[in-house]
């Protein structure tokens, strides 16, 4: 299997798909590499010569963030808005959606599996 | 959807001017304000805001990471004090 940035090894698919299994490189991204490398995106990814792949190194090095640094930068970002205490930050610290989404339900994404609050107890019952 | 660059960053002139006159009298009072929608822009890093959040003015001592945020996100308008206890 061909190791295209560091430790990434995308399998025996397409390139342009293949490519896409490096964090911080998309679909659309993978299609301007290879339009730049001059590389079939329907080539399959094994059939990628060492050339190939180590070209494909170089302009992924050049031009985007990937992988542990851009994770790393994500985290500073967010951190960042957790220290000035804004209201993004807030939303971060507290875990719900930050953008302004309802709450009321769904935001699962943001708030993780659901957690089932008891009933409250009618009036008559008290 | 952010905000046209042509337009430049709202700044409330009047915040803005009596940052200058802080700034020039060397006075660091806290700013009692209610424009929330007011961008923070370099001049303010250093000053401390009084910044309205519908009930009260929340202290704000603006640093340099808080630039372009506007002052009212660092004044939230709601409290959440947990749902209702066991009993």
């Amino acid at each position: 299997m061909p190791r295209v940035n560091g430790v990434d090894i995308p399998a025996n698919k397409r390139v342009d798909i293949a490519l896409t299994y490096v964090y911080g490189i998309g679909y659309h991204t993978a299609k301007l590499l290879l339009e730049e490398a001059k590389i079939a995106p329907s080539m399959r990814a094994h059939e990628l010569t060492d050339e190939q792949v180590s070209q494909l190194n170089q302009l992924i090095e050049r031009k985007y963030v990937t992988e542990g640094q851009l994770r790393r930068q994500v985290m500073q970002n967010v951190q960042r808005l957790k220290e000035i205490r804004c209201y993004r930050g807030l939303r971060h610290i507290r875990g719900l959606p930050t953008r302004g989404q309802r709450t009321r339900t769904n935001a699962r994404t943001r708030k993780g599996p659901k957690r089932t609050v008891a009933r409250k107890k009618s009036v008559k019952e008290r | 959807m952010s905000r046209s660059v042509k337009k430049g960053p709202f700044v409330v002139e009047r915040l803005w001017r009596r940052i200058r006159e802080q700034k020039a009298t060397g006075n660091r009072e806290p700013l009692k304000t209610w424009a929330r929608a007011c961008t923070v822009i370099p001049d303010f890093v250093g000053h401390t805001f009084a910044v309205h959040n519908g009930k009260q003015f929340i202290r704000v001592f603006v640093t340099e990471d808080m630039v372009g945020h506007k002052l009212g996100e660092f004044a939230p308008t709601r409290m959440f004090r947990g749902h209702m206890g066991r009993k």
